[in-house]
């Protein structure tokens, strides 16, 4: 994992005086800090630069969120999986050539909201409001939950505000290796530490500044020795010359490391993109390929592989883990009850178990 | 500020050096200066002791068409810059219309080239521009304003940033390559075409000589070169062909199929082309029930067709 170096501070003038306020700059020594009243001149800075996205990972904002829950909006035409997001830190320092991010937050510079104390609030609201079933609820959709936690360390704050909540299942996501917080407290049972996997060639390619594949699954492997349940998401699941190879051998490498019994659940989702990434992704990164495959417009205005593609990947991608013994947890992210209905079909013939659509949703 | 009047072939309309819009004088124009004259003042300034227009070029050239002896002109200092100059042109004309891409890729040229910095243009003249103010947009609209005669073309067909954008990614030589094949088409095809040729290199490696020297691309662009307009559906469909093969194959197999159904007229198939959906949607068409009873029962006959299960089995497809 190879972060580049923070280049500028930015401090929210409301938030000057708040202690993780200190603790933050205290862990920047010598770079440069500067007081702003909002985010407005934060975005005004990268106007100028090649790369504004590019550059926009490289500046940290500290303030704070007005909200920090919300239900995970999915895709219109999708089958949801009752998902929950916590918005504590937005972007990410990774620079991922599929990330919708780069379009999304629209130069948002790395965002670290510093009124947690809000968050426990919302978090002890939300607790007694949602009164049955099992709700996942995790930090990784406009963030990578782990990338600035050296800085940060909002893990212990997020395991400790979930401790004893069982109902409530909280999802750490990450494409880093960097647990050491997380190795240092009690686990608790209703944390998973997930991880995004893509075979080795694709991270060296695609993801860049990203812990490769090893580096992933050895955490993984360390925080299921710790006693945490792990996750693993083949998202995204990308379609080009060999790609079955490249995931035979990413799968059978994750079971050489990773205990199948630590799993809760691994999740499967192709390559999808809104048209407006599409001209800025291919001029951030013009050699990659990954644009230049077939897709199709689906209904929602977002590219896609076409369905017989995707159910290839899913069908093929869920035999290699059935092999593993993990059918039972696999799940599709952002697909259409048509796919989900076939991938459904094809998975569970000639076994017991049903591979399951959200059996945590009772 | 001085108020003359001055003969219109005086005004050198070669000279556009402070002129970014394209609009063409149309003839209810003319007619109207015919019958009335020119009664608005245009704008001038002197460079070299010569009278340069700034605005007012429709009605200078309506004026010199119907012969008009004498124009009233609003003369600007000749101490003014040039930026200057060109700043009150600019507003002069922003408050009339929305501008074309290719107009505004002109504005910022001309902001460019009389002093004005990036930073200025992205900060100053973008937003007014409805465009992204970034360092990026600059770039692509210095580099749509060298095409020169094609701009015309941008500018007719309404182009957006996107397509721009394509087209310029092309070395110089490609550009005016494709834009030579798709000058006389719709905006919509100008589009589709760039983008599938500009997937097709990426994807391939080849230049646009390369992909064009192939045997089936190379038939259409020859037509389509010929002046046979009708062809560019077709350059489209072996396009999308090389671009898309899965759903192209799987679209042109069902087609077949339904084809060898010879169903009647009154019974038709569709299905959604994406194949996103699995589905087949059989419409059926009676005026009265003994027709219905007809259709249907012609329905049934068909039904023995393998051609059915095969479609099917086509719209279940799985695999790349």
């Amino acid at each position: 994992m190879t972060l580049q170096p923070i280049k500028k501070v930015w401090l929210d003038q409301k938030v000057e005086k708040a202690a993780l306020t200190r603790r933050l700059l205290d862990r920047l020594p010598g770079v440069p800090v500067e007081q702003v009243a909002g985010l407005e001149p934060v975005k005004r800075e990268f106007r100028f630069a090649t790369d504004p996205v590019g550059e926009s990972k490289q500046h940290l904002f500290i303030t704070e969120q007005k909200a920090f829950i919300r239900p995970c909006p999915c895709t219109p035409g999708s089958v949801g999986c009752g998902y929950w997001t916590i918005d504590l830190d937005l972007n990410c320092p990774f620079d991922c050539s599929y990330c919708i991010l780069q379009q999304y937050l629209n130069w948002q510079p790395l965002t670290v909201a510093v009124n947690r104390q809000k968050l426990r609030v919302e978090l002890e609201s939300f607790f007694q409001r949602k009164s049955s079933g099992i709700i996942r609820i995790g930090t990784g959709e406009l963030a990578d939950s782990l990338a600035l936690d050296e800085m940060t360390e909002n893990s212990i704050f997020l395991v400790e505000s979930f401790r004893g909540q069982g109902r409530f299942w909280l999802e750490l996501k990450s494409k880093s290796d960097y647990i050491r917080p997380l190795l240092t407290i009690k686990p608790a049972e209703n944390v998973v530490l997930s991880w995004s996997l893509n075979p080795e060639g694709i991270i060296a390619t695609e993801e860049k500044g990203t812990a490769g594949l090893m580096e992933r699954l050895q955490a993984a492997a360390k925080a299921a020795n710790h006693g945490y349940r792990v996750g693993f998401h083949f998202d995204p699941i990308l379609h080009y010359p060999g790609w079955q190879d490249d995931y035979e051998g990413l799968v059978a490498m994750l079971f050489r490391v990773v205990p199948v019994e630590a799993i809760a659940w691994v999740s499967l989702g192709s390559l999808r993109f809104p048209s407006a990434l599409l001209p800025l992704a291919r001029r951030r990164f013009p050699k990659s390929q990954i644009y230049e495959q077939e897709f199709i417009r689906s209904a929602e205005g977002k590219y896609r592989y076409p369905r017989p593609v995707r159910l290839l990947l899913y069908n093929l991608l869920a035999e290699m883990l059935a092999s593993y013994r993990v059918e039972d947890k696999i799940y599709l992210c952002m697909e259409s009850a048509e796919v989900w209905k076939e991938f459904l079909e094809k998975i569970k013939r000639g076994r017991q178990k049903l591979a399951f659509p959200f059996s945590w949703l009772g | 500020m001085t108020i003359r009047l001055i003969k219109p072939d005086k005004i050198n309309l070669e000279d556009r050096r402070f002129r970014f819009t394209f609009n063409p004088v149309e003839e209810r124009f003319k007619y109207s200066v015919q019958v009335i004259g020119v009664l608005q003042p245009v704008i001038i300034t002197y460079r070299e002791g010569k009278p340069v227009l700034i605005d007012g070029w429709k009605r200078v050239e309506a004026a010199r068409f119907c012969g008009l002896e004498q124009l009233l002109t609003l003369e600007i200092d000749n101490q003014a810059t040039d930026a200057e100059v060109f700043f009150l042109a600019f507003f002069i004309n922003y408050s009339r219309r929305p501008f074309s891409l290719a107009e505004k890729s002109l504005a910022v040229r001309k902001f460019h080239d009389f002093g004005l910095q990036p930073p200025d243009i992205i900060e100053n003249v973008l937003p007014l521009l409805e465009l992204p103010p970034e360092q990026k947009t600059v770039e692509i609209m210095l580099e749509l304003s060298g095409l020169e005669r094609w701009l015309e073309v941008i500018h007719r067909k309404d182009w957006k940033l996107g397509t721009a954008e394509l087209l310029v990614s092309f070395p110089p030589e490609e550009r005016h390559w494709l834009l030579q094949l798709v000058e006389k088409l719709t905006h919509s095809q100008q589009k589709e075409i760039i983008e599938n040729f500009y997937s097709l290199k990426r994807r391939t490696g080849k230049s646009l000589k390369e992909l064009a020297g192939e045997k089936e691309i190379g038939t259409v662009i020859g037509r389509l070169t010929a002046g046979e307009l009708e062809a560019a559906g077709a350059l489209l469909s072996v396009l999308r062909k090389f671009n898309s093969p899965t759903v192209w194959r799987l679209n042109q197999a069902i087609s077949d199929r339904i084809r060898q159904l010879e169903l009647p007229p009154e019974i038709s198939l569709d299905y959604d082309r994406t194949l996103e959906k699995t589905g087949l949607k059989i419409s059926l068409e009676a005026s009265s029930t003994r027709e219905f009873k007809e259709v249907l029962r012609c329905l049934s006959e068909r039904l023995a067709s393998p051609e059915w299960e095969e479609i099917f089995k086509l719209l279940h497809h799985v695999g790349d």
